[in-house]
């Protein structure tokens, strides 16, 4: 079902600093939408608002048009999976599964088949009659998943529920979550401060910091084109290599922004956006992977000292210092160079990004 | 855990040493309320007898003394209950939220069980006195007045005990089963008690305990109607003598519940006492 917040204000204790900050934000109906940010950005307090944990100062929240600000969480048709929680210990797995139909009053032959189906959807039809002591922790979590399907709620709700396995079950169980909503059909949401699990699972990612919305997109998007320095920042892994710096407009109509030690040219698609900037200061990035290793120097070319090279499999994560700064390249791991030795980077402007210093947006955004 | 053989050897000789020096009174005392009355006292003692029963026939049936068990079996489960009845959602309460005061009220909880009874008796004696005769509403010498004053200490005790088996529960453990379909108090019902149940079992045993022994309140606002075995237990010590065979004959049928509670509640109760430090 679609999901509506409408300026919704969460404040804790201090009067200042708000949790949820007026927020807006619509996701369609079967959509896997992705709440992305650092600890302590609302993104938790925005999921537990929706299922009705919290209640806030002021805004609405609806479900398939429903106006659900005032229902208590029983009766808003949403599941939750817990970050820190899976089961009710004193009940074995199947009287986890079965535990939310006991409160509509189901009768037995209809819950028994309700809940063999659904343990059957998560693999673990074999567990049933298990305690919860002979469940593992990744078992565990397929139970509260199951436990949440069980009611065919109109909205899965999910708090970080893969933080706290290993990294191989949580790849395994992500893909799991994502084959789970391809099947049901159902809209999800899903909280993570984790932006690779957000890029692999959402169809639609909010990043969100200090209890603002910074961008609604797809994977593509705030991954491409982040709409300020704080996306463009914590989105992606090793995060983009960004340096403080100065444009410089010449007659000609070429672009060159100043950076410590450097510069550089720009191409001209940053030309619309200088129109709006205040000053000339800007934030200048380009991720490790968009920066290449030449041979030959040419325009935007830089030569480095390789400090430190991190294997990252396939590819190497090479740390370059340039003019005294330090950048993070990633290379194919066949073109590594040795840490020790120099190399030249070229910095394709294609891949550069520029942010207003002052605002922090970016200035390819078409507003 | 393997624990090497000398130490566990230690353990147990320091183990047994502590068992022998707390038992052997006890032990001692038990015997001589089944002796007859002419070796109560009998120097050096005699540790084989014909024993006989005759001391309990006449504590509970000459000198009524089953009454008196029956008074304390009332006023100690009612208190227990009550303690429970209150104490566990007040405890519930104050683990699940904060609110204005919720610190300083928790102090002032555990304050209570450091005041000595003495402190409380009077006041409550005159409370009962003025409670009478300005309303004509008698909790002199009730079970029901023993069972309110005895809240003074033993709801504190709950509070106390049963706030620290919620803390240890996850939040997510009632809001799981309140997006789940239930409300607060079904959840607490259905998922939460059934959880910290061996808490609550140790909970009401230790206070149980508690009410069960009260000797000094028991003395002060019980009278002919109302008073409890460790009142009875004082009869037999009388100014020039102790009947010690038909002392330890009330003292025995009083250690009779709490042993007996304790040896069929053991293993709650271990789970109970150790909540969260074993897993």
């Amino acid at each position: 079902m679609k999901v509506v917040l409408k300026d919704l204000v969460k404040g804790f204790k201090s009067a200042d600093a708000f949790a949820v900050n007026r927020i807006n934000l619509e996701i369609d109906q079967g959509e896997l939408a992705v709440l992305l940010g650092p600890s302590g950005c609302g993104k938790t307090t925005t999921l537990r608002m929706i299922a009705g944990l919290e209640q806030p100062d002021s805004g609405r929240i609806y479900i398939a048009e429903r106006d659900i600000t005032d229902l208590a969480p029983k009766d808003r048709r949403v599941a939750m999976v817990f970050q820190n929680f899976s089961m009710y210990p004193t009940m074995n797995v199947y009287d986890n599964i079965a535990f939310p139909l006991h409160a509509i009053k189901m009768d037995r032959k209809e819950i028994d088949r309700t809940v063999r189906e659904v343990a059957r959807l998560v693999n673990i039809d074999q567990l049933l009659e298990r305690s919860l002591r002979q469940v593992s922790g990744g078992e565990a979590q397929r139970v509260a998943l199951a436990r949440a399907m069980v009611r065919r709620p109109e909205v899965f709700l999910m708090d970080e529920p893969l933080s706290n396995l290993d990294a191989k079950l949580r790849v395994q169980l992500r893909t799991e979550i994502k084959r789970l909503h391809q099947d049901t059909g159902t809209t999800f949401i899903f909280v993570t401060h984790d932006q690779e699990e957000a890029m692999t699972l959402g169809d639609k990612i909010i990043v969100m910091n200090r209890g603002d919305i910074q961008q609604v997109g797809t994977p593509h998007e705030v991954f491409f084109t982040p709409r300020n320095a704080f996306v463009a920042n914590f989105v992606g892994t090793p995060s983009m290599n960004m340096l403080p710096g100065s444009l410089r407009v010449e007659e000609t109509g070429r672009i060159f922004v100043a950076l410590p030690g450097f510069e550089l040219e720009l191409p001209r698609r940053f030309a619309a956006g200088l129109r709006r900037m205040s000053s000339h200061h800007v934030i200048w990035g380009i991720r490790p992977e968009a920066i290449r290793l030449v041979s030959a120097p040419g325009g935007n070319c830089v030569p480095g000292l390789v400090e430190l090279v991190e294997a990252l499999g396939s590819r190497d994560l090479m740390f370059v210092r340039a003019h005294d700064q330090l950048f993070g390249v990633i290379v194919d791991a066949l073109d590594s160079v040795a840490a020790g030795e120099t190399c030249l980077l070229h910095f394709d402007g294609a891949h550069m990004h520029l942010f207003d210093a002052a605002s922090e947006l970016s200035l390819l955004l078409d507003e | 855990m393997a624990v090497p053989v000398r130490e566990r050897a230690l353990a147990y000789a320091i183990l047994i040493a502590m068992a022998v020096l707390v038992l052997i009174p006890v032990l001692a005392g038990s015997l001589t309320a089944f002796k007859p009355q002419i070796i109560w006292i009998s120097s050096p003692p005699v540790w084989f007898f014909q024993p006989t029963l005759e001391n309990f026939e006449f504590v509970l049936i000459t000198r009524q003394n089953w009454l008196h068990l029956r008074n304390s079996l009332i006023i100690s489960i009612g208190s227990v209950l009550i303690a429970l009845a209150l104490g566990v959602p007040a405890a519930y309460g104050f683990a699940r939220f904060r609110f204005r005061g919720s610190r300083g009220l928790m102090q002032w909880l555990i304050s209570l069980r450091m005041i000595p009874p003495i402190v409380v008796g009077l006041p409550f004696y005159a409370m009962f006195l003025f409670l009478e005769r300005s309303t004509g509403l008698g909790l002199r010498d009730t079970h029901f007045g023993l069972i309110l004053t005895y809240q003074t200490f033993l709801l504190p005790l709950v509070i106390w005990m049963m706030r620290g088996y919620f803390v240890e529960l996850p939040a997510a453990m009632e809001e799981s089963a309140m997006v789940e379909g239930y409300t607060r108090i079904g959840a607490l019902r259905r998922v939460v008690l059934p959880v910290v149940w061996p808490g609550i079992v140790a909970t009401a045993l230790l206070n149980f305990i508690f009410a069960w022994n009260e000797f000094f309140l028991a003395l002060i606002l019980a009278g002919n109607n109302t008073s409890t075995l460790p009142m009875a237990a004082g009869t037999y010590v009388v100014r020039a003598r102790v009947e010690w065979g038909n002392l330890f004959a009330v003292n025995l049928i009083i250690m009779m519940p709490v042993i007996v509670l304790t040896i069929f509640l053991r293993q709650q109760l271990v789970k109970g006492l150790t909540f969260g430090i074993l897993e």
